[in-house]
């Protein structure tokens, strides 16, 4: 414990963000100093510094405590996030190994953004106060801005890039202009100043929440404030897009339970414009996705209504809810990252296997890949015996639990899962489709995917039979 | 562990096969024959151990936030079902040996004896929970079959109608698990009973029924299935129409009835409307059918309907008829569209006004389709009979309405099974395409031989299997909760 100027700090609580820090540090470092570092090194440096930081991570278990004044908590809540995006982030470092040196970009800036990336997603997760989560989320943008647009390369590459920055600094803005009227209504910055101004509430009180949550929605993806998804993802090179799918949502999930918690407890009521979004993201996630036939764009629209599912779960605002977002949120994780990793397995790193024409009759070409992919769409569509099903039935009990407006999220997303049983079902009617002397398109099979799709595939399975493993390890 | 044994041996089957090459296929056929045959054979030693329960096993599975068990029985209602499905596999993947793509062999060998598991695993279920997973899981095998194995062009898109219907089913019966149990924190059935009244009660037992009439499935949820039994490969859909169709029935009866008595009688009389029109209308459009395979559907459409008939009349003899009688169906059906298979692959056609007098040239074939057929429309001393007359005799007790419209389309059925037998067995031969038409081959007769026998024994001893059923071994808990009036309770 040490004292800068009056503040004390736990060195010991941010010693897995300090650890992942100088991870980054030293991949440019390594980067500048020696020009012909491969990539195999600086990807490395990366994973070690996930693992250095993870065993940080590791006696803070189970160990309540905030530092810097209250800005920042560790609790068991935060520590299972950032489990979360370590393993989102090494498992998307095992991927970008089959990056290219014609997709652009050096290899050692690139890994560099995805750890500083992760930085400020871990930030978000142990948040306490207004001003450390806009820092979070802006460490955690900034650096997915630019690496939306490591492929310039390819011109959707950029055009991802700039969509993204220019929509996504709109959101800041919301985000910080709604934290500016927070502050004015509560008189403070942390979120236990927040709750005493939401119980008296008050028209600034609303309005600041209201831009608050306008910028929120926005990194959530959820509808009406989804429109960048669809581009974003599809140019994006193709590990980003499965980082950007998985961080960034957990990241913003962590943020937004913890204010659902911390500022308005028992009071779901207030939250009915949050539970409003999520219908339509359900709605507007599986309608949209029906018409994709390109592989990202699609997983884009799922991760829509995905995000609409997951609000489900604060719907009563209980304890219990808090363990089903977090099943959830590793059900989504682990399958999202290991269709990318399909994907990525498939076209050897490229986009050759975004098109969903490539996945005709897959399964007589390539079994055990189009075995992998089906499995997965099936956990993203909650059929049973996947983790995304056990997931699903979490949901839809805090739906029940929480009256009125919970069981109409209830039967949204049981309606919206019906669209989707259409929409992955498709993608796993092509794969099965016998095609007489179609040429088939050319597939790769590199090592490193293996790893995300067999990490993806064991989770999503043991998940899904056995969930009390799940609760057994006390995330 | 016997009755993990019959429930996984079928799925080990399959992983077992996948390690064969795909260029041996008589050795994949081998294999998947021994496996089905195994499960089979010890499903039977079921029939030895004791009247009430064969076999009950429990494991505890989740503990929160909700209480769920590993929990898998054999007994008196479920027995039956779970020989029938043993029993059906054999046939359907023997039957399956005469798949024209040796390579894709495998994958549909595979695919069905998951299939068998997935069925067997929902008819021994005794947790929701594990039944839920099973009736979702179902719907895997058959998209995938339909998908990637079948010939006929409409199958791909047969496997749309199959998945999104019972797809919405499932979900329905999802959310009405979901209502029940956010109330009970369990999926076990002993414990489930808490008697729940009022609006909740009538809403689960409508998502619960919702998801039944559509497997079944049951006018007007029916549309599905003609495409599906259509297009689909015969012993895809002998499995689904001779096992997978007797799911709904089979779960009102085990699980619906049980924890809704209140509002199952509070709905029997628009179930019984259902019933009735299933019954009606199957039967008439069967009647006009010129593809022989529609015009079975049709004629499952209305055999089913009669058995919604007999659980919803409430009497004990015709509830235990019921049972009789979906069996006695399962056999009959997974028979008949075998035998289409049959015949069709002989003359290339399912169009009854193409071809014609077969059992001159096939006499055997010739036997074995009178025997499914007269079994179909119900003759004395074959199973559909038995079925069918203590159905009536039954339901005429508490609902002479319904079982006088009934009884007129169980007339019925003798028109479009005698235009079914008919078309294809008499009158001058006629072959399209100068085909030749060859004799039944020793495989295709001895698959059928057993489920021939089942449907002579059945109708020849149904005392035999009234005796082994909830209605007579006195394990009256089932049969007696669904008939009890809530009120006397």
């Amino acid at each position: 414990m040490m004292s800068v100027a009056g503040v004390s700090i736990s060195w010991a609580v941010l010693a897995p963000i300090v650890a992942l820090s100088a991870g980054g540090l030293l991949i440019m470092l390594v980067d500048l100093v020696s020009r012909s570092a491969s990539k195999t090194v600086l990807y490395s440096i990366g994973i070690v510094s996930c693992v250095a930081s993870f065993l940080a991570l590791v006696p803070l278990y189970g160990h309540t405590e905030t530092t810097l004044a209250g800005a920042f908590a560790s609790d068991r809540f935060s520590w299972a996030f950032d489990v979360l995006l370590l393993l989102t982030l090494a498992i998307t470092l095992v991927l970008s190994s089959l990056r290219k040196a014609e997709d652009g970009g050096s290899p050692g800036s690139y890994a560099a953004l995805l750890v500083f990336c992760t930085i400020g997603g871990m930030v978000m997760a142990g948040a306490n106060n207004l001003i450390i989560i806009f820092l979070g989320i802006e460490q955690l943008s900034l650096s997915l801005y630019v690496l939306a647009g490591t492929g310039f390369p390819r011109e959707a590459s950029q055009e991802a890039a700039l969509k993204y920055v220019l929509l996504g600094s709109l959101a800041s803005g919301f985000l910080i202009f709604g934290s500016a009227l927070l502050y004015g209504s509560a008189g403070g910055v942390g979120l236990a100043a927040l709750h005493s101004a939401a119980v008296s509430g008050g028209t600034l009180f609303i309005a600041g929440f209201a831009l608050f949550l306008v910028g929120l929605a926005f990194k959530l993806a959820l509808a009406p404030f989804h429109t960048w998804v669809p581009d974003v993802y599809e140019g994006s090179p193709l590990a980003v897009t499965g980082y950007m799918a998985v961080a960034v949502k957990v990241a913003a999930f962590a943020v937004l339970a913890r204010i659902a918690y911390e500022v308005f407890g028992q009071d779901s009521f207030a939250l009915v414009p949050l539970w409003s979004v999520a219908i339509l993201s359900m709605l507007v996630g599986n309608l949209g996705a029906i018409r994709q036939r390109n592989l990202k764009r699609l997983l884009g629209y799922s991760s829509i209504a995905q995000a609409g599912y997951m609000v489900v779960a604060l719907a009563g605002v209980q304890q219990s809810g808090l363990n089903t977002l977090l099943f959830y949120l590793f059900a989504y994780a682990l399958t999202s990252l290991g269709a990318f990793g399909v994907m990525a397995l498939l076209g050897d790193g490229t986009d050759a296997y975004a098109d969903l024409d490539a996945y005709k009759g897959l399964h007589f070409r390539r079994p055990w890949p189009a075995a992998a992919m089906a499995l997965f769409f099936f956990s993203l569509a909650g059929i049973p015996a996947t983790a995304g099903f056990y997931g699903k039935l979490l949901l839809l009990q805090q739906g029940f639990l929480a009256g009125p407006w919970g069981i109409a999220l209830a039967v949204t997303l049981v309606a919206g899962t019906l669209v989707s049983f259409y929409v992955y079902g498709k993608v796993v009617w092509d794969m099965y489709s016998y095609v007489e002397g179609e040429a088939a398109a050319p597939s790769g099979n590199a090592f490193a995917p293996w790893v995300a799709v067999a990490a993806g595939a064991v989770g999503t399975i043991v998940f899904g039979i056995l969930p009390q493993t799940f609760t057994a390890l006390h995330l | 562990m016997l009755i993990d044994t019959v429930i996984f041996l079928p799925l080990l089957t399959a992983l077992v096969l996948l390690l064969i090459p795909r260029a041996a296929t008589s050795v994949q056929k081998g294999v998947a024959l021994a496996g089905a045959l195994l499960t089979f054979a010890f499903s039977l030693a079921f029939l030895s151990l004791g009247p009430n329960v064969a076999a009950d096993q429990t494991i505890p599975w989740i503990s929160g936030p909700w209480v769920a068990a590993y929990h898998v029985r054999v007994d008196a209602l479920r027995l039956f079902f779970v020989l029938l499905t043993t029993l059906v596999s054999v046939a359907c993947i023997w039957a399956a040996f005469s798949y024209a793509h040796a390579q894709r062999l495998r994958g549909y060998l595979c695919l069905l004896l998951a299939f068998e598991t997935t069925l067997l695993g929902l008819f021994t279920a005794a947790d929701l929970l594990l039944f839920y997973l099973y009736w979702d899981l179902m719907l895997i095998p058959v998209f995938l079959l339909l998908t990637g194995f079948a010939d006929h062009p409409g199958a791909r898109q047969a496997a749309w109608s199959y998945l999104i219907y019972n797809g919405a089913g499932g979900l329905a019966l999802l959310l009405g698990i979901v209502a029940l149990v956010s109330q009970s924190h369990t999926f076990e059935l002993g414990t489930l009973a808490l008697r729940l009244t009022g609006p909740a009660e009538a809403w689960i037992f409508i998502a619960f029924a919702l998801a039944f009439l559509i497997k079944t499935p049951a006018f007007p949820f029916h549309s599905w299935m003609p495409p599906t039994y259509t297009s689909a490969p015969p012993p895809v859909v002998a499995m689904v129409s001779g096992v997978q169709s007797k799911a709904g029935l089979f779960a009102m009866l085990a699980f619906a009835l049980p924890l809704f008595p209140h509002a199952a009688h509070a709905f029997a009389l628009p179930l019984l409307v259902l019933a009735v029109a299933s019954v009606v209308y199957g039967a008439i459009a069967a009647m006009g059918e010129q593809d022989m395979k529609t015009l079975v559907a049709f004629s499952s459409l209305s055999h089913l309907g009669l058995v919604w008939l007999a659980f919803f009349a409430f009497d004990i003899t015709s509830v235990s008829a019921g049972i009789l009688m979906l069996v006695s169906h399962g056999l009959i059906a997974a028979a008949l569209f075998l035998l289409l298979g049959f015949i069709e692959e002989r003359v290339g056609t399912r169009d009854l006004s193409r071809f014609g007098g077969l059992a001159e040239k096939a006499p055997r074939l010739g036997v074995m389709m009178l025997i499914a057929a007269m079994a179909a429309l119900g003759l004395p001393g074959l199973s559909g009979f038995a079925g069918e007359f203590l159905i009536l005799i039954g339901s005429w007790q508490t609902q002479p309405v319904f079982t006088s419209i009934a009884l007129v389309a169980v007339v019925l059925a003798c028109v479009y099974m005698l235009k079914l037998l008919q078309g294809t067995m008499h009158g001058p031969v006629r072959v399209p395409d100068e085909r030749t038409v060859s004799e039944m081959r020793p495989r295709e007769a001895w698959l059928l031989a057993p489920l021939l026998a089942g449907i002579i024994f059945l109708g020849v001893w149904p005392g035999w299997f009234n005796d082994r059923t909830p209605s007579g071994t006195g394990a009256n808990t089932i049969v007696g909760a669904v008939l009890a009036e809530p009120g006397q309770r």
